[in-house]
Formats: structure tokens, sequence, C-alpha cells
């Protein structure tokens, strides 16, 4: 018997990354990881930093990096909504090594609380996208 | 003769200027008519995420345990009003900057005439230029962000106006943009940025009872709405991108046919030169053989 499937969209402000049937959805929400299958509770869940591993139906899987979103969970659709949403395929590994060096950098240099807050804000996000591709922070 | 060469010279020198201007303006209306499709697009891939953000800020309204969010609430007096001005960086687009600084000129007079300060935000070089040149405050500016907008321009001024509203710094916050109808058609709109407006979350349809709320619904709401605030300015930013575009097409195209016309009449008047001087240099030739021959 075919796995049951269902409709799941991850859309980011700026586009749409993935439309299509699959057979489970994980993703790290910010009270903890929650993975879905077709046929779950309805549910909303607040995602930080989080990578999203969204399973095809051919065993595929394709794994996004997901910034600032929540997830939506409706019968038979699931939908990621997203501020900035990245594909692992599209994730550029030495700009986030980079981007990673430099908010560590502005981290220990942050002299007010704000600077500091966004420092780690970007801390995360490079952490999310290396975390995704499987780099090492350094190298 | 030497006259009439000198005239023929000047006139082509001029055809010449013509013609090279009407390269710019023809290169420009091009780049500017590739830059509306790609402007129509961004509108176009962002439309799922404002439908989606929208239906589930309105089904989150309406759960009882949401309470009020004070980007939701009204300030109970208001004494200063935040308004966006989103202009172009550049000119060369028609009446686009006039006719978005004439909107945002007539808004800020209503406001003041009701007895409130106002206070300006401006995205666009343009508009920046103006108002420091009739000596006006402005909170904060933006520049590089209209040609093509990206969400993490909206965020950061969206960022600036919501914590300046939730300092009460200001009391509503409109935002003056240019709203693409069409490729002829683009008109100055306003809209109120802050506070969310109540029947723009009217209608929700709520949720079942069994729903997994992770974390609290209020904390949701708490979250998403700067997202939503954030979404809106976007939507402005992304419609007043296509407008410029779209302007600057119609500009440039009608410079370019202008300048074509101009050439024309041009060459016409440079060919009547050039006859002309040739005659002259007939007559003088013929003249001056039947001087030699009848001496």
């Amino acid at each position: 018997m075919a796995e049951a499937t269902f409709q799941v969209d991850v859309v980011s402000a700026e586009r749409e990354l993935f439309s299509g049937e699959s057979t489970g959805v994980y993703a790290r929400g910010v009270e903890g990881d929650i993975g879905l299958l077709p046929g779950h509770q309805p549910a909303l869940v607040l995602l930080g930093h989080a990578p999203v591993r969204v399973k095809r139906p051919d065993g595929d899987q394709v794994r996004i990096a997901v910034h600032n979103g929540f997830l939506e969970c409706r019968g038979d659709e699931l939908t990621v909504l997203a501020d900035l949403a990245e594909l692992a395929v599209e994730i550029d590994v030495d700009r986030a090594r980079a981007a990673r060096a430099r908010a560590v950098r502005q981290l220990e240099q942050a002299e007010t609380d704000e600077d500091a807050e966004r420092a780690r804000d970007a801390l995360a996000r490079a952490d999310l996208r290396l975390g995704l591709v499987g780099a090492e922070a350094s190298s | 003769m030497a006259a009439g060469a000198a005239e023929l010279r000047t006139l082509w020198r001029r055809i010449d200027s013509v013609r090279s201007t009407q390269k710019i303006t023809h290169a420009m209306e091009l780049i500017a008519a590739s830059r509306i499709t790609r402007a129509r697009e961004a509108v176009e891939a962002a439309r799922p995420y404002a439908v989606m953000i929208t239906r589930v800020m309105r089904d989150l309204a309406t759960e009882a345990t949401v309470g009020d969010h004070p980007l939701l609430s009204e300030h109970e007096e208001l004494r200063r009003i935040g308004v966006v001005v989103i202009s172009g960086d550049r000119g060369l687009a028609g009446a686009y900057n006039a006719n978005i600084l004439r909107r945002a000129d007539r808004l800020v007079e209503q406001e003041e005439q009701a007895g409130r300060e106002v206070r300006r935000y401006v995205v666009g070089r343009k508009a920046q230029q103006t108002y420091s040149y009739q000596g006006r405050d402005i909170a904060q500016y933006w520049t590089g962000v209209t040609d093509r907008p990206r969400y993490a321009d909206a965020a950061e001024i969206a960022e600036r106006i919501i914590a300046d509203y939730s300092a009460g710094e200001v009391d509503r916050v409109w935002v003056c943009f240019t709203n693409f109808r069409s490729a002829l058609r683009q008109v100055p709109s306003v809209l109120q940025l802050l506070p969310v407006r109540e029947r723009e979350l009217a209608g929700g349809e709520g949720y079942a009872p069994e729903y997994l709320f992770e974390p609290s619904p209020r904390t949701l709401l708490e979250q998403l709405v700067p997202r939503y605030v954030e979404h809106r300015m976007y939507a402005a930013l992304l419609e007043s991108s296509a407008s410029e575009h779209a302007s600057r097409q119609r500009a440039m195209s009608n410079a370019t046919d202008n300048a074509g016309e101009l050439i024309e009449a041009l060459t016409r008047e440079a060919n009547a030169a050039r006859q002309a001087a040739i005659t002259t240099e007939i007559s003088e030739i013929v003249s001056g053989a039947e001087a030699l021959s009848s001496g």
C-alpha cells in the first residue's frame, strides 16, 4: 500500500520554495522538535531559526532553512510560512562561514544589548545554514 | 557659400547630439520595461504568503485568549502621526515622484489642520532631497531600496516604525505609496500601517477546539503581528517599485519618440540648407564663366 501523503507548501515572503505531496514534515519548533505525518492533529507551531525537512513520496528529502517562520497544519494540508527561507542546495557554504565568523566577532565586540541581540541572530542564521548542509563551522 | 556650409555643419552636429540622446532614452526605456516584468513577478511571488498570513492572523484574532496586542489597539490620543513616503531614488520617471510627494503633502496638511504633529519616514532619495531642501525634519530615510525591494529592507523599515509606535513616539502611521493598477495607470495611495485596523482582521473562522498551539495563541499572535506589518510594508514597496519602472518606461518612450521627430525636422532643414549651398555654388560658377567668356 502506498504511504499516505498530504499537500505541503513552503512559502517565504519573497517566493514559494516548495509545493507538492509529502509523506511527512520534520521541523524544530521553538518548544522542541516536531514531526507531522498526514492526518496529524491540526496545529500551529512557531519556528525560530529552524531546519525543516520535507519527505517526498519517492523517499527523497527536501531540506530548507527557515528563518522566523511558522507552520500550520490543517487536515490534509500543511503550510510553512517564513520571513526568509532557503533550500539547502542554494546555500553558499563559504558565505555562511564568513557570516558566522563576522557574527562571532560582532558578538565579542558588542557594546549594547541591541548589538549583541543582532549578532546572536546572525550567528543563529549562519549556524542553521551550515548545520543544514552538514558543513563544519570552521575549515 | 561659407555661411551655408557653417550652417550645415551646425545642423549635422545637432542631429548627432539628438541621436545619441535618443539612444540613451531608448536604452532606459528597454531597461525599465524589463524591470516592470521583474517587479510584477515579485508582486505575484509574494501573494501566497500574503494570503496565508492574513488568514492565520484572522483566525488567531478570533481566539478569546489572545487579548489586546499593542499594535492592534488604537492610542487614546492622537498627537503625533507617522507618515512613510515611498518615492524613487532617481528622476526621469515622468511625474512619478511629483505625484507621490503631492499626495503625501495633502495628507500631512490634513493631519496638521487637525492639530497633529507629523513625523516623516522617507524611502527613496528623491523625497529625501525634496524634504531636506524644504527644511523639513526627517526621522529616518532609506535609499537604494525602491529599485528592487527585498524583504529584508521592508523588515528593517517596519522594525523602526514598530519600535516608535510601541514607544508611543507616534500614535498612528500612514504609508504613502503608488499603487500599480496597470502599465498605464499608477495611483498614489495611502494605507494605514499602524495600528492594524480591526476590519483587516475581521471574519476569521477561528480554530476547532482540538487545535494544537505551540506556544500559546497569545504568544503566536505577538510574533505574527510584526510579521504582518513587515509584509504590508513589503507589498507597498513592491507596488511602488513596479509603478516607478512603469512611469519611467512611459517617460522614456515619449522622450525617444520626441527625439525621433526632432531628428526628422532637423534632417529636413539640413537637406534644404545643403541644396541652397549647391544652388549658390552653381550660380557662382555660371556667373564666373559668363564673366570670362564676355571679357
